[in-house]
Order: structure tokens, then sequence, then C-alpha cells
């Protein structure tokens, strides 16, 4: 996902000023892939807001300390959910790996199989299991069940933070403290 | 992981430019200090912090970016993209065939061949990843990636040192048009323009 480019940008004003128009544009851009994301079948859209959240978090590491306190807490909260939608992220990209493996296996076994046959009119029933692939397809099978199913647990927790993230109005909070200048030391 | 590095003395007021040449440099520094040994399987860690530590200096040469010359800075950060690609194709089997191990570990018996079927896969995976990452750090030293980056900070300072001296001499033009008009107040001769006689109620 592109970044979206912030304007009037200014490199002889203060930190703090630029800042704040990065922070915000940042911050609006995690929000811009809700309500889609909730839904656990679009993958893209939680891909994105994953990356968005990573920028986000990023510019809080270096900019925080311009603005109110709760700027930190919401680099911290960024984080949180940014690791939860990256462990989504890794069963995304592992589970249809290891069903093109299972799928590869089968044809490989079927491919055996039938060359096994010869020239027989029908498949003899006990060649089923004769194919050289046969003892590899139940741990595949089981990691394939193991990723649905911790998807389908890191799901429900990324909602869980997403809604922990409404109700302690992050982003209101987030941006009043865009607005609070801290005592220079 | 590697915790971020504090950027030391950056406060609200620190002109951006002044801010990216300090964040920038940081961040550079984090980069070298990680790529010691990068290259050993035996220590995956080494490449998530590596890799973490591109990602920040991508993210403040991005935060920054107006603050350097655009034809000196846009092919350091497709490099910088570029090797943290190349760390991905690394990490990315170093960390499936850690969770694989886990999963191989308490698993029955039976599934160990399918899981050891994956593994291969991802092994093979690793050592490419290995190999693309041996070409990027190479690429990196031969294209001086160290000395640009260090070029782009220094012309971020360069540039807050200029616009510095720039407004110190408008202000001590403005003290001194201020002496001339004699009360010295601030603002006293914020509605002449030049070779006018000071404007007086």
């Amino acid at each position: 996902m592109k970044a979206k480019k912030v304007k009037g940008l200014d490199p002889e004003t203060p930190l703090a000023d630029n800042a704040r128009r990065i922070v915000q544009t940042r911050l609006d851009e995690v929000h811009r892939f809700t309500p889609r994301a909730l839904d656990p079948r679009r993958v893209e859209e939680l891909h994105d807001m994953r990356i968005a959240a990573k920028r986000l978090r990023y510019v809080l590491e270096v900019t925080a300390h311009c603005f109110g306190p709760y700027a930190d807490t919401a680099r911290k909260r960024t984080k949180e959910l940014q690791d939860v939608i990256g462990e989504i992220h890794d069963c995304d990209v592992l589970a249809p790996r290891v069903d093109a493996l299972l799928s590869e296996l089968r044809s490989a076994d079927a491919q055996a199989i039938l060359q096994r046959a010869g020239g027989a009119d029908d498949l003899e029933p006990r060649l089923a299991t004769r194919g050289p692939n046969a003892t590899r397809y139940r741990g595949l099978q089981a990691l394939a069940a193991w990723l649905q199913a911790r998807r389908a647990l890191l799901h429900d927790r990324f909602l869980e933070l997403w809604s922990r993230w409404g109700r302690d109005a992050v982003k209101a909070r987030l941006e009043y403290a865009l607005e609070e200048h801290p005592a220079v030391s | 992981m590697a915790r971020a590095r504090d950027v030391e003395g950056l406060d609200p007021h620190t002109p951006f430019a002044r801010a990216a040449a300090r964040a920038v440099s940081v961040r550079a520094e984090e980069l070298f200090e990680h790529s010691a040994d990068v290259l050993d399987t035996q220590d995956i860690e080494r490449v998530h912090d590596m890799r973490v530590a591109t990602r920040r200096l991508r993210a403040v040469l991005e935060i920054f970016a107006p603050c350097f010359p655009a034809d000196q800075h846009r092919p350091v950060l497709k490099d910088v993209k570029r090797l943290a690609d190349a760390l991905g194709a690394r990490r990315d089997p170093d960390v499936q065939l850690e969770a694989l191990d886990r999963l191989a570990a308490v698993v029955r018996k039976v599934e160990g061949p399918g899981l050891e079927a994956f593994a291969v896969r991802l092994r093979a995976e690793q050592e490419a990843g290995n190999e693309t990452l041996a070409a990027a750090l190479q690429e990196a030293r031969t294209g001086a990636l160290a000395e640009r980056l260090r070029a782009l900070v220094a012309a971020a300072q360069r540039s807050a040192d200029e616009a510095e001296a720039q407004a110190d001499e408008d202000a001590t033009a403005l003290d001194g048009d201020r002496a001339d008009t004699g009360t010295g107040k601030p603002g006293d001769g914020d509605i002449r323009v030049a070779d006018e006689e000071p404007v007086t109620a």
C-alpha cells in the first residue's frame, strides 16, 4: 500500500509542526481500512491496515516526545495492533503454501499409482495407499488445520484489540495529544 | 527484538531538517551495527534485528524526505528497500521453520513425515534467501550505501545551518531597523517598507 503524501511539510519549521501533520495522516490511514478489515475474509484490507499501523508506529517512535504523554501510549497500542495483524499475515502466507504442497504431492501420487496400474482396465483399491507421498498427508493436513485455527484465534484477538482501541478512544486521545506541547527540558 | 535507540537532542522546536539529520544518522548507525554475522543461519535473531533496523531507517528516510536533496534521497531509499527485501527473503523462512520445529516437537510420529516434507522446502528457501542477502550486503558495500547515507545527513545538516544563519541575519537586520526608529519596541517597524519614513499614529 502506497503511503499517502503528507502536504505542507517544511524543513525550516519545527519538528512538532511537521510531525503533527504526518501522525494525523498516518492515523487516518489506519482507520481507513475499517470496517472492511474487520471481516475475516478481507485479507488484503487487513494487510494494508498492518502496513498503515507500521507507518504510524515508526513515526511515533521518533516524534512522540513532541506531543502530550498519550502519544507514547498510542505508539504502544499501535505496536500491539501491528503485531497481531502481522501474525495473522504469517498464517495467511503459510496456509496456501501448505495446501499447494498437499495438492502437489497428491498429483505426484496419482501419477505414480497410475503407472503402477500398468495397462489395467481399472485401479486396484490397494494401490490407494501405495503413492510415494502417502505418509506425508497427515502431517500436512494437521499443519493446515492448526494454521486455520490459529488464524481464527488471532483474528478474534485483533477484533478485541480494535474494539478496545475504539472504547479507549485512542484516535481522539492521540489527536488531543498532538495539540499538547510538552515543556522543553 | 532490538529496541530503537533514542534520537538524542530532538525537541519539538528542533528544525525539521536538523531532526532529519539526527534521526537518519542514528538509524543508519543502528543498521550497520546489526549487520555483523547476519548470514549465520544458526542465530536467526541477527537477521530479525537488522531487518527491523532497516525498516526504521526506511521510515525516517520517508518521514523526513523533504529535508534531503531528491536526487540523492531517491536512490538511497531504493537501496534501503532492496536491502529490506533481501532480509525478508531470509527472515520469512527463518520464522516459518521455527514455527514448524515447535510443532514437530509435539506432534505424533505419524505426522512427522508431512512436516518434514514442508521443512525441506523451507530450508531450501532459507538457503536461497541467504544467498540473496549476501548479494544485497555486497551491493550495499560496493554501492557505498553507508557513505551515501552520511552524505544525506550532511546535506540536511547544511540546509539546517543555512536556514538558521539566514534567520539570525534577518533577526539582526530587524534589530537594526528597530534601533533606527529609536524605540526598539517589537513591531515598531512592521508596517514600514524600504526607504519609507516610519508610519506614526
